[in-house]
């Protein structure tokens, strides 16, 4: 997969409210080893997800300087889009490592919030599903036993995956599962500190002990719930806001810094999301 | 998946398979001529995953087999890929690690093969020797791997399979979906009668009853009596025989008591233009059962016998999926329905499979005025 190879760049996307446009702008800084196998790059590979659902886009460029051929070129790509939800979105991703490594900043209106809320239909109508070979008329004509699925949700251009089984309907419940998990890890939605009070499905994540937890949340749901992504994406809205200070978020959720530090770690996903933000904010992981 | 999960298609073209073909008769005789039910009792075979673990084997002589087996199929390289567009290695090499997870009974005794213990027994479904001749058949006559194992899983369902019925694709379970959608929007329809006809392994069937409840019921069909014995096995596996009928017959003749009556109607028919039979992959071409994928000359015999049928079937307000060829069929079907059925059926659509391609067209029955 290109996207696997592509080690290091960052990648803006901008839902413009004003001009009803999306702009994205991409910039590799490494490019893959393998420029050709690679080909598409991450850039082009999310202007494809995009633009397959070409209804939404009035026009593309592309500012591209020649396809990869050395490590050191740069690509940007920019194109517009107008967009359907009138949302102001903001998509940025360092240390593209893999497929799974974009964040997604939305705007107020919590777009992030709202693809978590989506029901698994609906979720899927967002999404492009690829077996790994689709050629050819398939139905009747085809006997493969592709049961891996891969989803790319078309509005961020994350992309999951599962192949653990040998029915493509499990692969695919595995998938959207996944996938939910990766948009709340990677997509942010903008919290405003003045005001805030932790929603109601980040308290039901919060241990016991938590000041501001009120008896009515019912016991603390741990990361196998379905429902612990929806409290973990609203604690990583709440830690991208505080800049990354796992003490001054404890603060805003009544939790002392060791406890929230131990909610943080008990998940390997989360923990990692935390760490990779505090890494390009230059602070220590936590352990 | 595409963002919108249906379109409907309008087109004043009518397309030229339709013109010079035979169905400027709108009104086709109603029923193809059934075989006249043969009483001979047809068994359904057990899956290899639930055969009794009556066999054994030494670690060291599943490991010879493995080793022998995997060879083989790396051995197909893009072969069969090139040629008729069947598996490669690796989807070989996929099949085989399931093949040997049904055929031997505990699992965690896998990583072992190799390692020590060369010794020691293992339970097993199947003799070694068996296998040997399975994974023969699989590699040098294409047999297909689910006729192999005898199961296929399909949604999440195990549904048993054999010689003679086709293979449920994962195109098709997109129906169930489809149902599901409409009949969480009309209570009405989901405690009513359905039909799946042509029903094979009785795939559609087992998973449109476990939409409709125990309120609904589903009347299966098939001419083909080992069809029937493998969807009535499947059927009992899943507890639902007090929901589904399976009734042997062509198509709607087992059914005419529900003339009328239908709350909804599927079929995955034969579409497969008869010219392209001869290409298709050596799995499909050469061994699955050619009534369930030629659908005569330009595949549509039986999906326009089957609009046909919806029209007179299905109630007011039923609902009706079938799976297509693809986009062309897709758009001749519903010419066809606009042309000569929509006095009584409506709201056509062309819905596509995960793939993207149009796969479905789908339609009611219009209300009573």
């Amino acid at each position: 997969m290109a996207c696997q190879t592509l080690c290091k760049s960052s990648i803006a996307i901008r839902l413009g409210r004003t001009s009803d446009s999306l702009s994205v702008i991409c910039s590799s800084h490494r490019l893959p080893l393998h420029p050709r196998r690679a080909s598409p790059s991450f850039s082009s590979h999310l202007l494809s997800s995009l633009s397959s659902s070409s209804s939404r886009f009035v026009k593309a460029y592309s500012i591209l300087s020649p396809i990869p051929s050395t490590a050191t070129n740069n690509t940007s790509l920019w194109f517009l889009q107008q967009h359907p939800h009138h949302h102001r979105s903001l998509l940025w991703c360092l240390n593209y490592s893999h497929a799974t490594n974009a964040y997604v900043d939305t705007g107020a209106e919590g777009l992030g919030k709202h693809y978590l809320g989506l029901t698994d239909d609906e979720l899927m109508r967002e999404c492009e599903m690829d077996t790994f070979k689709s050629s050819g008329p398939g139905g009747q004509h085809r006997n493969k036993r592709e049961s891996a699925v891969r989803l790319k949700h078309i509005p961020t251009g994350i992309i999951a995956q599962a192949a653990e089984d040998r029915s493509q309907h499990k692969n695919r419940a595995s998938a959207l599962t996944r996938l939910r998990a990766l948009i709340a890890l990677k997509v942010r939605n903008i919290v405003n500190l003045d005001a805030y009070s932790p929603p109601q499905e980040l308290l039901q994540i919060l241990p016991a002990k938590s000041s501001i937890r009120g008896s009515d949340c019912g016991p603390q749901i741990g990361p196998n719930n379905p429902k612990f992504v929806l409290g973990m994406q609203a604690l990583l809205d709440l830690i991208f806001a505080v800049e990354g200070s796992i003490s001054e978020a404890a603060k805003f959720l009544g939790l002392s810094t060791g406890a929230l530090s131990r909610l943080i770690l008990s998940d390997d996903s989360l923990r990692m999301a935390v760490n990779e933000f505090r890494a390009s904010k230059g602070m220590k992981p936590l352990k | 998946m595409k963002l919108s999960l249906s379109s409907v298609y309008r087109s004043s073209n009518f397309p030229a398979i339709l013109k010079s073909s035979a169905f400027s008769i709108p009104c086709r005789s109603f029923c193809f001529s059934s075989l006249s039910s043969s009483q001979t009792s047809v068994k359904a075979q057990i899956p290899l995953f639930l055969r009794p673990a009556r066999c054994s084997a030494t670690l060291h002589d599943l490991k010879k087999w493995h080793d022998w087996a995997k060879n083989l199929a790396s051995s197909i390289g893009l072969t069969f890929e090139q040629s008729d567009n069947g598996p490669d290695s690796s989807l070989l090499c996929r099949e085989l690690k399931w093949l040997l997870e049904d055929a031997v009974e505990d699992h965690t005794l896998l990583p072992l093969m190799g390692v020590q213990n060369d010794d020691k027994r293992v339970t097993m479904r199947a003799e070694v020797d068996e296998l040997y001749n399975l994974w023969n058949q699989r590699i040098h006559e294409r047999r297909p791997f689910q006729y192999i194992v005898g199961c296929e899983h399909w949604r999440d369902l195990v549904l048993s399979v054999q010689e003679g019925i086709l293979i449920p694709r994962p195109e098709t379970g997109h129906i169930v979906d489809l149902v599901s959608d409409v009949v969480s929007k009309d209570d009405e329809l989901k405690v009513g009668v359905w039909a799946d006809l042509g029903t094979g392994s009785g795939a559609l069937a087992i998973g449109i009853s476990r939409i409709l409840g125990t309120e609904g019921r589903v009347i299966a069909t098939d001419l083909n009596p080992v069809a029937v014995a493998v969807a009535a096995y499947n059927v009992k596996r899943y507890g639902l025989k007090e929901i589904i009928e399976i009734r042997e017959g062509s198509w709607f003749e087992p059914a005419k008591d529900v003339e009328g009556k239908l709350s909804g109607l599927v079929s995955n028919p034969p579409y497969i233009p008869s010219k392209d039979i001869s290409g298709l992959q050596a799995e499909v071409g050469r061994h699955e059962p050619r009534v369930a994928l030629d659908g005569g000359v330009n595949g549509m015999d039986a999906l326009l016998h089957l609009c046909d049928g919806a029209a007179l079937f299905l109630k007011p307000g039923g609902f009706f999926a079938f799976e297509t060829n693809g986009e062309q069929q897709c758009r001749a079907l519903v010419d066809y329905l606009e042309n000569y059925k929509s006095t009584r059926l409506c709201n056509f659509e062309i819905v596509p499979d995960f793939a993207g391609i149009q796969r479905f067209v789908t339609g009611f029955r219009r209300q009573a005025i």
